[in-house]
This record gives C-alpha cells, structure tokens and sequence, in this order.
C-alpha cells in the first residue's frame, strides 16, 4: 500500500512540475469545445468554457502542492518556535502562549480559515496566511509538552551541568529529539492543507479563476454534474488519491519514527 | 404478516410527504419577493401579482395596450376614462371591482408613505375620480398620450388599498386565488376557473431544479436553467420543451463618466472585440438572438434596420492604436459582474476576447447586492445587466436622458445627450404613431453613441413533465398557468 502512496505522490509532484514547465495553455477558452467528453484530443474533456480539463488539473496539483508546502512551512516554523519557546523558558510566556493556543483550539479549524479568508480576501497568498494562521498551532501543541517532558531528561541536565547555554541545548539537545513527531504532524499537515485549499477555492475563498485549482474545478463542475461527470470526477479522484496518499505516508512515517511501536514489534 | 406491515409503512410515508398528486408544481430559480403589485419590482413578483391581480390594462407582444379591466378613452390631452369592462372577474371575495378600487388601487401608489416604485411613472396623475361605480377618470398635470401603458398596475380592493404597507393575504381578482405562502419560498394558488392547484416552490439551484423536473417532483420549470441543462432536457422524452423568443436584453454598459471610456473610439474598439455569435452560438446553444436596442425589432417603437457592431478584431485594434492604446500601453479595464455562475462564464469570454485585440479586463464579481449598489453609484468602467420583461417606451427615458441618473432612473452610465433628451421629452406629447418615429431615432443615437454594447435578447425556455398547455410568454410571464392541465386529465 506504502507503494501505491509513494507512487501517488511521485505522480503529484511531477504534475505539480508539468504544470508550471509544460507548454501548456489551461485558462485558454475554446467556445466550440465546450463540455467535450474525454477523447484523444481532450484526454480529460473540456470545462465549461471548453478549456481542457487535463490541462487545469495539473495546473492545479501546483497549487495544492505550493500552498501545501508553504502552509506547513511557515506553520510548522512558527509552531516550532512559539512551543520551544512555552515548553523550555516556562512561566508567563508559557502561560501566554498556552492559553492562545487553547483559543484558537476553541474554534473549528476551517471555519477560522473561511473567517480568515474572507477577511484577507480571496488569492493564493492569502490562503497560504489563512492557512498558516490556524495551523502552527498543533506543531506548537505538541512541541510544548514534547519539550516540557526532555528538558527534565538526563542529557538535557548533563549538558546544562557542563555549562551548555539556553539556546545551544535547544538547537542541539532538544530540537532534534522534538523533530520526528513534528515531521508525522507536519505529513498529516500536508494533506489537511491541500483538502482546506480545495475547500476555501469551492467555497470562492481560494485561488480566484481564471487561474485553475482543484477545488475550483470541483466548484464550477458541480453545476454540470448531470450532463458533465468529468468536471468533478477528475480533480475530486486527484484530491482523494493525494490526500490518502499522504496520509498513509504520515501513518508510515509515524510507525517508522516512533521508537516504542517499533520495539514492541 | 411483514409484507403488509413495509405496504403500510410505504403507504404512511408516500402520504408523509407532503405532495398532492393533483396540484402542478412550479419550481422557480427565486421565489416572489411580495405579493402586492403596488410594491412588485423584481421580476418574480411582478409575474406572480400578475396571476393575483387583474389590470386596467396588459401590454400585447408587441408591447401596445390591450384592455383586461377597463376600456380608456382619451377625452382630452391631459384627460384619461377608464370604463371598467361588464365581463371583469370579481375579486375573490365575491365582490366585482369597481371604480372605487381603481381610486383606491392608484391613490395608494400616488401616497409616499407607501413607498411605491411605481410612483414615479405616474407622478403627472393630478387626480384620479370614480365618476360612476364602473367608471374612472384619470387627469394630469402634463399631455401624455402613451398614458394608457402605465395603467398595468394590479388592482387592490379598496381596503386593502388602503394600507400603507404591502399586503400580505392578496385578495386581487386574477386568475388565481392565493391560499397560502410558507417561509420557505413556497407559494400556493389556486386556480379560480376550475379549482386546479398551483404551487410555486422556490428552487435555487439549477440541477435540483432539473432532477425535480425529471422525478415528477416538479412539473414546470422556465428559464434560469444553464444552455447545457436545456439542451440535456431537450433529449429527454420524458419533458416537453418550449423555446420562445424573449424580450430580456442584455447589455454590456460603460461609465461615461469615465476618463477612458468616455472616448467613443474605445467603446468602441470593446464593441468590436466582442464576438456575439459565437458566444450565442456556444454558450447559449442558439436560444438568443443578437440584438440592436433595448426594444425589440417587432415593438411598436422598435427599429429593425440598425447597422450592428459587428465581430472585427482588426477594427477593434486599430481603434485602439489610434486612441493611444498599443502593446506598449495597453488598455486596462474592470468588469464587474455578480456571482451569478453564467454572468461569470459571459465574463471570462469577454476578457478572452478583449485580450485578443490587446484590452486586459479585470474580471471582479460581487453578491448582487454590492453589485447593483456600485453599479447605481457610478462605481464601475464596464458591467453587464439585462433589462427584463421590458415593454414600454418609457425605458428610453428611464435608461437615457440625463436626468435619470440613479436614484432618479437608470441612466446608470451617466450618459448625457441633448439630442436623446429632446426626442424623448417629445415622443411624450404626442399619439403613438408619431411618436414612435422619434423613439426610434433616439434608439438610433443611444446605439450610435454607443452607450451600452448591446448583446442579446434570451429565449425563453420552458420545460413541462407531467403538463400541457403551457408556453413561455413573451416577457417571461407566468400567463399560461391559466391554461395548463395535468396530463391525466386533472
């Protein structure tokens, strides 16, 4: 199955790249093909403005794969940071930090997106913004406590006992201890923000046509369902085949990295 | 033992939910927003008060005034007698409308407390007096010989008229009655000719309102369907469809106001770039026709002979060059549109084709709230509405002369032209004939002038399952309700 998923992504990653490099032409409109059905000319059909939909597809696995990276990047960055930062200095900080995370944990996730994005207003940047804004907080989470629990562990005691400083026990003592479950959140990550892109562009919040994304392929296609399957079939297998693809990675990784399973194996 | 009981359980649900089998459903895109002609402006409305409320008089398809209640005759130039009709449908309390109602029914629109949209059409009525039980006349404060085609307002029982506030049980003699109306956009009628059931049900989107249709949900459906949709209901042989042609013309307007587009040579340029054809062709499946002006051909003022702007990309181009514009310094313009899914399909073709000729168009689409409100205040270069169900010469002097920039009219693009203005200001004093001469020439201007790009006139479509007898009017009207019958004889 790990195989399927590698291939998977391998795939997403080389049409993300296809997509940008390609002589490819998506938001290109051709009135006589509108709606054509999947054929050797249009291998995937045409949309409802005869663009090909092959063609916007793999424009759209470089959005999600952009804002995917970006999001968990700048995410994964700050979250790290801010729960490094509450776990190992402690006192009013961690207070501060602690009691931020438990507000934006009292809201649901996407609907503080939505709120988000609709405050910053539609686009790619502003997504990635909406995006991040809710997702350094599980890295920060889960930072806090795994450093809450190896700053009181024997090497990180010995290394203050030889007169180490603040910052270089983090960096070299901490940091690398505290990357592995980071690195599982950071792949669960990936797949949550390509399903929140895809749902912020149906919703109109996200990358604004005529620039394709699969989210909004699926928006417009959706009102041709009856008389165009393709429209929604094809970017709707993309983002389901990406996102269960990366999450079984996140499963892997996580039963790779994480040492007692493997012990008990 | 457990056949009978799932026979039982089926039988308790088919009657849970709700349907009678003998009523006709009619799913419509939005429901009536107002059940009270005197207040009625958005289409809905005004095409379901019309089978509420009988008028003094309805307007034929070619848009000249036919009597339904009352017989007018112009006793001077500022002079109007209505005399209402013997055969009129009583109210439906019984009771037959009288001159009374018609005073009422006008004083009311007349009244600002109420607020009408309709008032400022008739604001030159001085007074209005009921002469006999069957007889009214009309005199006014200036000559209007077209007055005849305003007097299309439904008319109230006098005490309902009497309210200052929309009605909210109407009580009209149209051909239908109305039983009652739920929070959900569902509306039932019935027919008062034979007691038939009618039940206008509010369907947003497009695809419901198609698989509705195909499951025996829905009976009726008209318009408001994309081309695709149509063209797939076409090929069901479950469905019947009616195509007639339609009188909803759609426009791309400028802003002349604007530094840019108040330089006749880049509207243009626009007009030009502007493949029509292919877009009714394509995006319409042919079930539009190009149009010339706001007034169709056939209209009593109409104009059948108006030289297009026709598709010229080379045209386009050298118009462009000549005003300044080049790939050097191209013309860069906004677009607004609302978030209607087919404005925006017409949209993302615009700027294609307008990028063709080297013109970069800012698509920005709003809810349509934010965009007819920018749109009233003069905050746009370019947009695209469609005036509906218009039949009356009297858009000309709404849209056109100067001094029907919002809120006064619709003069959204704030056009100014004496010319327009002196012959509209003229057609209205004199008899139909005479005066359509000069509303045509004002048509002739505004199209030379280029004041809107005139686009298309939409079909409309109907589309019937379990039905017949029913055909799109002309403008869209609901009229044919009066005529259709469930297929199994109800």
């Amino acid at each position: 199955m790990i195989r399927l998923a590698v291939v998977v992504i391998a795939v997403w990653l080389v049409a993300a790249v296809a997509g940008v490099i390609a002589p490819l032409d998506p938001s290109r409109i051709s009135l006589p093909d509108i709606l054509a059905s999947p054929s050797a000319a249009h291998l995937l059909g045409t949309d409802d403005l005869g663009r090909p939909v092959f063609d916007r597809l793999l424009a759209g696995a470089g959005v999600s794969l952009l804002v995917a990276v970006l999001t968990v990047g700048l995410s994964a960055t700050v979250g790290v940071a801010l729960g490094l930062l509450a776990g190992y200095v402690g006192g009013w900080p961690d207070r501060v930090i602690g009691r931020v995370i438990e507000v934006f944990l009292a809201f649901p996730g996407m609907l503080l997106a939505i709120a988000m994005a609709a405050v910053l207003g539609p686009g790619l940047d502003n997504v990635i913004i909406a995006l991040a804004v809710m997702g350094w907080v599980g890295y920060a989470r889960l930072v806090r406590v795994q450093v809450l629990s190896l700053k009181q562990s024997d090497h990180v005691l010995a290394a203050r006992a030889l007169g180490r400083g603040d910052v270089a026990i983090v960096r070299c003592h901490l940091l690398p201890l505290v990357m592995a479950p980071v690195l599982v959140e950071a792949s669960f990550g990936i797949a949550a923000a390509v399903v929140a892109e895809a749902g912020l562009s149906f919703l109109g919040l996200g990358i604004q046509p005529p620039a394709a994304s699969w989210g909004g392929m699926i928006h417009d296609g959706v009102r041709y369902l009856l008389v165009a399957p393709h429209l929604v079939l094809a970017p709707g297998a993309a983002l389901f085949a990406v996102v269960v693809a990366v999450n079984l990675l996140g499963d892997h990784l996580r039963d790779r990295l994480d040492v007692t399973s493997r012990s008990t194996r | 033992m457990v056949r009978l009981a799932i026979t039982g359980l089926l039988l308790v649900l088919a009657a849970c939910n709700g349907r009678d089998p003998q009523a006709i459903v009619f799913a419509v895109a939005s429901a009536p927003t107002v059940l009270d002609p005197r207040l009625a402006s958005d289409a809905a409305s005004e095409r379901v008060n019309a089978l509420l409320f009988d008028r003094l008089v309805v307007l034929d398809d070619r848009g000249e005034p036919v009597a339904q209640m009352g017989r007018w005759q112009q006793l001077g130039p500022r002079h109007y007698r209505v005399e209402l009709v013997p055969e009129r449908r009583a109210f439906a309390d019984g009771r037959q409308p009288d001159a009374h109602d018609v005073v009422a029914t006008y004083q009311s629109v007349l009244d600002p407390a109420l607020a009408s949209p309709h008032r400022g059409g008739l604001a030159h009525i001085e007074s209005i007096v009921a002469v006999d039980p069957s007889t009214v006349d009309f005199s006014l404060s200036r000559d209007d010989p077209l007055f005849p085609l305003r007097l299309t307002i439904g008319i109230l029982p006098a005490a309902q008229a009497r309210q200052t506030d929309a009605v909210e049980t109407p009580r009209g003699s149209g051909a239908f009655a109305f039983q009652r109306r739920s929070g959900n956009g569902r509306l039932e009628l019935r027919r008062r000719s034979d007691g038939q059931r009618l039940v206008i049900e509010q369907v947003a989107d497009p695809t419901m309102r198609t698989l509705k249709l195909l499951r025996g949900e829905a009976d009726l459906v008209q318009n408001d369907l994309p081309p695709e949709m149509v063209a797939y209901l076409a090929d069901r042989p479950a469905v019947e469809l009616t195509t007639r042609p339609g009188t909803t013309f759609a426009y791309l307007g400028f802003n002349m106001a604007d530094p840019i587009l108040a330089r006749r040579q880049v509207r243009a340029a626009v007009a030009h770039a502007i493949d029509r054809d292919a877009i009714i062709r394509h995006l319409f499946g042919g079930r539009a026709e190009k149009a010339e002006s706001v007034l169709r051909p056939g209209h009593w003022a109409g104009v059948g002979d108006m030289q297009p702007f026709g598709f010229d990309p080379e045209t386009s181009r050298r118009l462009l060059a000549e005003a300044g514009f080049g790939p050097a310094n191209p013309l860069n313009l906004v677009y607004k549109t609302s978030t209607d899914p087919l404005r925006l399909r017409i949209a993302h073709v615009f700027q294609q084709q307008l990028a063709d000729v080297g013109i970069r168009l800012e698509i920005a689409s709003y809810d349509w709230g934010t965009f007819f409100g920018d749109i009233k205040a003069g905050r746009f270069q370019l947009y695209s509405l469609a005036w509906v169900g218009v039949n009356s010469p009297d858009i000309l002097r709404y849209a056109f002369h100067s001094a029907s920039r919002p809120p006064a009219g619709a003069n959204r693009g704030r056009y100014h032209s004496v010319v327009v203005d002196r012959l509209v200001e003229e057609a209205e004093k004199l008899q139909a004939a005479q005066a359509a001469v000069l509303l045509r020439e004002a048509q002739r201007q505004v199209h030379d002038d280029l004041v809107y790009v005139p686009l298309w006139y939409e079909a409309n479509v109907a589309v019937s399952g379990d039905v017949s007898g029913f055909a799109p009017g002309f403008d869209g009207n609901y009229l044919a309700l009066q005529r259709v019958m469930k297929r199994d004889g109800h």
